[in-house]
């Protein structure tokens, strides 16, 4: 009989550490477990996602308000975590097989979000961007972001390359003599940007810090220090969020985690996504 | 859904959101009549608002060459042929719509009917405007492909809608509507970029900017109108065919507020595509050579009858001369009068803006000028 429970065990040893070896085949947790590691990293390729358990997350349509989406497209998010007590980081992979980072009329961007309670309570906010009284907190990577910050000018050649300008106001030549006020021209002619919107360029990091109290109340949130990084990889896109670790995170007390992904050539955008449920968050 | 009533479409609609008219409504004038299609309205407010990185393709303001000439491509056709044939009652006082709008035909999941251009149906604004299709034996000439000889220019802005289908639709109101002016505005600190407004607006005026990463709208240079002066494409406009100004509802219209008369006494001056439910506040006096079978699907019902009017302006004191003060002052003209041959423009506080002659005088210049001892000969 102990020969046999010995060959059981060896057996599933041999399996665990296959599924390891092999990524994809990873036997994938119930929760979403963050695992302690020395540092943190922002690259998906890094080693130290090894050996982390990957949770296996069921990505459902977003439902609960117009406009959406009636055809459901990316089917499943595989995220891993890891902690160094200080920093939480999420990497979290899914197939895509087209890469949608050229912003334009018509065109969307590949996209993906983390989600977390703001405070931890025993019942959580409405998974859906949360409720009135229960904020959630959302870091959210974009494409074409990251293909901002990996290098990709601000400029709309960067976007068509056969675009041709002949000039921009705020380039007349007297400006020159005077940064401030050739700074000062360009965001007149940049609302937007002029406003401080988060969305506008240019950019530092990929990602963008949010809350929200309910559909349609996201808000940037300047207080958050959340950072990501987005690499391709041979189906799709992997890639590692950063931030603090959520305050009354520890080993005894487990907090709520939800996902979502865009998907930029199904015109995934806003409201038109998929997303999961709430899971859990375990310290390991 | 809210119950709204739309008085374009004679009857109750159904909207995203319950009605709240404006204290005022900005509302303008266009007579196709007297547009030339020279573009400068387009560079008007091309030069002063669309300057910037990301703005290059846009054109708050255009004027195309119907039939044939649109920005973006096919921007009414499509949303034509989405909606499908729809009918007027005519039968009684005032038409009543029979069909349904963008807000009542709204597929599940979306809140309007709508559909999103792509990047290159802006590459081509206005199309094969007046363009000959080709070489034809004997010299050059039209060929149009529609077998009618007729076209005419529509300039197009903003229609800062009752009912804005670009306001319906974007999922977390960065859209708003003053209620001091009626005037439509994208906050530009709050939208996220999602085109939301883009698919939903019929009329194609909302604009993505791809460097911003928002969407942005013609804003009725509502700086200038604050201060009493009329928009930049209106007060370039070399053909005068434009006024700017406040429109009541029909209960409340005035004989001595411009647009009222023109639109609500006079019914001169016509929505544009009423029956996508949106109550445009831009009314264009329709072309008066062009077949009712074509004009009445882009401006309702009332086309003949708007047409009869606008020509008996030859023996209509009153309409010719408002006719006259479009484009005579920069001002906003919201009080008119016309006393024997003048005809005057006037502010909300009675000050008087302009005075213009019934009709202009005309001086015929003898050829041969004896000061100069020189014979001169006008051209053609």
């Amino acid at each position: 009989m102990r020969e046999v429970r010995y060959s059981v065990s060896v057996f599933i040893l041999s399996a665990l550490m296959l599924a390891v070896s092999c990524g994809k085949t990873e036997v994938p947790t119930p929760d979403v477990q963050a695992v302690a590691a020395e540092r943190i990293t922002l690259d998906a390729n890094d080693a130290v996602w090894t050996n982390v358990p990957v949770h296996a997350s069921r990505l459902i349509l977003q439902d609960l308000v117009e406009p959406r989406l009636m055809e459901a497209s990316t089917q499943e998010v595989r995220v891993k975590a890891i902690t160094n007590g200080g920093q939480i980081a999420f990497r979290l992979e899914w197939a895509d097989p087209s890469q949608n980072d050229l912003p334009s009329p018509k065109m969307f961007m590949d996209a993906a979000a983390v989600q977390l309670p703001i405070k931890i309570e025993a019942s959580a906010p409405a998974p859906q961007m949360g409720e009135m009284g229960k904020t959630v907190q959302i870091s959210y990577w974009r494409a074409d972001w990251q293909a901002i910050v990996d290098g990709r000018a601000d400029e709309i050649k960067a976007l068509h390359p056969n675009a041709s300008v002949d000039h921009y106001p705020f380039q007349a030549r007297p400006l020159d003599k005077d940064p401030e006020a050739k700074a000062r021209a360009e965001f007149r002619y940049s609302p937007a940007r002029a406003l401080g919107n988060s969305r506008s360029g240019p950019r530092e990091k990929p990602v963008e810090d949010l809350i929200a109290e309910g559909p349609g109340t996201l808000t940037p949130n300047p207080a958050g220090a959340s950072n990501g990084k987005g690499i391709r990889t041979a189906d799709g896109w992997a890639i590692v969020l950063t931030r603090p670790v959520p305050e009354g995170l520890s080993l005894t007390q487990p907090t709520q985690i939800a996902f979502a992904v865009w998907e930029g050539s199904h015109g995934e955008t806003g409201a038109r996504k998929m997303r999961t449920g709430w899971v859990n968050l375990l310290m390991k | 859904m809210a119950r709204v009533n739309n008085w374009q479409l004679g009857r109750e609609m159904s909207y995203w959101y319950p009605e709240a008219r404006p204290q005022k409504q900005f509302a303008a004038v266009f007579d196709t009549n007297k547009c030339i299609a020279c573009q400068t309205c387009t560079l008007a407010c091309k030069t002063t608002w669309t300057s910037g990185k990301g703005q290059e393709y846009m054109l708050w303001n255009n004027v195309e060459t119907k039939p044939y000439g649109f920005y973006p491509l096919a921007w009414d056709l499509n949303l034509l042929e989405m909606l499908g044939g729809q009918e007027w009652d005519e039968t009684g006082e005032r038409p009543v719509y029979q069909g349904s709008t963008i807000f009542e035909s709204a597929p599940a999941g979306e809140r309007v009917l709508g559909w999103r251009p792509e990047d290159q149906d802006y590459s081509y604004p206005n199309v094969g405007e007046d363009d000959c299709a080709g070489q034809v034996d004997g010299g050059a000439s039209l060929a149009a492909s529609h077998d009618m000889a007729w076209f005419y220019y529509l300039a197009r802005i903003c229609n800062h809608c009752t009912y804005p289908a670009c306001l319906a639709s974007c999922p977390r109101g960065s859209i708003y509507k003053r209620p001091e002016d009626g005037i439509v505005l994208v906050d530009q600190g709050r939208c996220r970029g999602y085109q939301e407004c883009v698919r939903g607006c019929p009329y194609k005026k909302v604009f993505y900017n791809a460097m911003t990463g928002t969407s942005e709208k013609c804003i009725a240079c509502f700086p200038k109108m604050e201060t009493g002066i009329q928009p930049q494409c209106f007060v370039n406009c070399i053909g005068k065919i434009r006024m700017a100004g406040y429109l009541n509802t029909p209960e409340n219209a005035r004989e001595d507020n411009p647009l009222d008369y023109l639109v609500h006494i006079k019914k001169v001056a016509l929505p544009l595509f009423p029956q996508f439910g949106l109550e445009p506040n831009v009314y264009y006096i329709p072309p008066v050579h062009v077949p009712t079978s074509f004009t009445s699907q882009m401006f309702g019902p009332g086309v003949g009858k708007a047409i009869e009017t606008y020509r008996s302006a030859a023996t209509d004191s009153d309409l010719a001369g408002l006719l006259g003060l479009f484009g005579s002052s920069e001002r906003v003209m919201t009080r008119w009068r016309r006393i024997g041959e003048t005809v005057t423009g006037l502010d909300d506080d009675g000050n008087v803006l302009v005075n213009v002659p019934l009709k202009e005088p005309v001086h015929i210049r003898p050829a041969y000028d004896k000061l100069y001892q020189v014979t001169r000969s006008n051209c053609p």
